[in-house]
């Protein structure tokens, strides 16, 4: 039989052996042995749709973290004289919420002030007595990066959230904001606003129905595949066997050239061995998922940060973490750091820092009903800042998902969470 | 086969806290599957009845609007610690199910 170079390396790639799960309680005492892993096929339902539900725009013409689309910024546009808007729509459309969230996301302004906003930009409410020109508040709100290099703010000219008549009302509303911001209390308030906290007992089955899943993943471990074969065939005893596996995941896979995560590794190691077809956010694989990480509740965190291949994924990851996405231009950087966006208010939502976000993975959220995993949460990230998602477990995935791990080293683990 | 049903029952003074949580998949009929495009034939619990030491408190009638996997809570007046509470459900396909738990103190 001939074959070309393609078909051998595809023969050669078709199972691997890594060595990323721990041993059966039988050769435990020779070390770890190598995990099988199925290397052909995606291991998610392809062609990849975009969940039912979601938003159903494609920002094509916009960068995603697989494909930059290149945004120059501009000149400065020439306005003679002062502009003469609609202050009125210009009111509506700065606390239009289907618009990017609007000004109100980030902004305090407004007579009366709508109610819960934002704090990541300046409050504005005497914006009209700060002295600026016609001329550079449009061009301000057209596209700040002229002016300001560092900013979080989205170029909503430039990017067509706005066209240049509705920034003109815009400006005419900023105009009339003369009078500084008097809350009624300090929820309205987005600089005395109390931080949210989690308090929910998330271990508790009547609290949390993810709990459900990890005994549904409970029972799926010891189901037999079409291979006549369970995960308790390899792996007995799953208390002890997996009590901080999954603590170390995510991992630099060296056949798939990519860092995999727990919902990836199941996908591809029950094809090779129970030969289950465990798709990713499929029922199965998020209840198996929830199972293994919950055999690590009160584990630290412990994902390698020094060999090689772990070393270049986070700078790999470092610089997708910095990479500005989608209509709205946001990299995850400008939201979730302190010294940009982080630790602030969007409207009512608080945005938090990396570090305290992936201890809890995958999650129940209450506001869906549904389970999520780092992947589903990543790809929401993408479409709120308008960016086409990748579909799970794509390689940038892979590469954020460890480079957010080894910020998080030393959270203790507890899943399934449970969050809003 | 995951428990039929997740059973609380905590005394605290002279009312008793019960949760209860069943593994259903609650299916309304109106669903298609998004494979095939056909309905999914309707498949939910119709009747639930709760008893204190077998004598009936609560007696409720279901249909397709509560959600997959529901939850219940109810209190109950008068149990002691020890006493027996049992929930038993049936779905349109007739298949039954049911929990019991005792009351525990807080």
């Amino acid at each position: 039989m001939k074959m070309n170079n393609s078909q051998l390396m595809l023969f050669v790639l078709a199972v691997c052996f890594s060595f990323a799960a721990p041993a059966s309680a039988s050769e435990s005492g020779k070390g770890k042995k190598a995990a099988q892993l199925e290397l052909k096929n995606p291991a998610y339902a392809g062609p990849w749709e975009r969940y039912k539900g979601w938003p159903e725009t494609s920002w094509s013409e916009f960068s995603t973290l697989q494909k930059i689309v290149p945004s120059p910024i501009g000149k400065t546009i020439k306005i003679k004289g002062s502009i003469e808007g609609d202050p009125k729509k210009g009111e509506k459309l700065a606390f239009d919420r289907s618009r990017g969230g609007s000004c109100l996301a980030c902004h305090v302004m407004g007579n009366p002030i709508p109610s819960l906003p934002g704090n990541v930009g300046l409050d504005l409410s005497a914006h009209a007595i700060w002295g600026r020109s016609d001329e550079y508040i449009f061009n301000y709100i057209f596209d700040p990066r002229k002016t300001n290099p560092n900013t979080v703010m989205p170029p909503w000219g430039a990017h067509k959230l706005f066209s240049v008549e509705e920034i003109k009302d815009i400006v005419a509303f900023l105009k009339t904001q003369k009078t500084h911001s008097v809350f009624k209390d300090n929820l309205e308030n987005p600089t005395t606003r109390p931080v949210p906290e989690e308090t929910r007992d998330n271990l508790d089955p009547f609290v949390n129905e993810a709990m459900a899943a990890m005994e549904k993943g409970k029972e799926l471990y010891s189901r037999e595949g079409p291979n006549k074969q369970s995960c308790t065939t390899c792996h007995a005893e799953p208390e002890r066997m997996f009590k901080s596996w999954a603590a170390g995941m995510p991992k630099y896979e060296s056949c798939l050239r990519k860092v995999i995560g727990v919902e990836e590794f199941i996908t591809r190691h029950a094809r090779a061995t129970t030969g289950d077809d465990f798709l990713m956010q499929s029922d199965e694989n998020l209840a198996l998922s929830v199972y293994l990480r919950f055999l690590t509740n009160g584990e630290p965190m412990n994902v390698d940060a020094k060999s090689k291949d772990h070393k270049l994924a986070i700078k790999r990851g470092t610089k997708l973490l910095n990479t500005k996405l989608g209509q709205l231009n946001l990299a995850c950087v400008d939201c979730h750091t302190a010294e940009k966006g982080g630790n602030k208010w969007i409207r009512g939502q608080w945005l938090g820092e990396f570090r305290g976000q992936m201890d809890h993975f995958p999650t129940w959220r209450t506001s869906r009903s549904e389970i999520w995993d780092i992947n589903k949460r990543f790809q929401w990230c993408n479409v709120s800042v308008r960016a086409n998602e990748l579909p799970p477990g794509s390689p940038e995935y892979g590469d954020i998902e460890l480079t957010l791990s080894v910020l998080n080293n030393g959270q203790k683990i507890s899943v399934p969470g449970i969050r809003h | 086969m995951a428990e039929e049903m997740k059973m609380r029952a905590t005394l605290q003074g002279d009312i008793t806290d019960v949760k209860v949580r069943m593994n259903h998949i609650m299916e309304t009929g109106a669903r298609k599957d998004p494979k095939t495009g056909k309905l999914i034939p309707p498949h939910f619990i119709d009747q639930v009845v709760a008893t204190l030491n077998g004598k009936t408190v609560l007696d409720a009638q279901w249909g397709i609007a509560i959600s997959r996997n529901p939850f219940i809570g109810f209190k109950v007046k008068g149990a002691k610690v020890g006493d027996k509470i049992v929930v038993n459900a049936v779905d349109n396909l007739g298949t039954k199910f049911s929990g019991e738990v005792a009351v525990a103190a807080r």
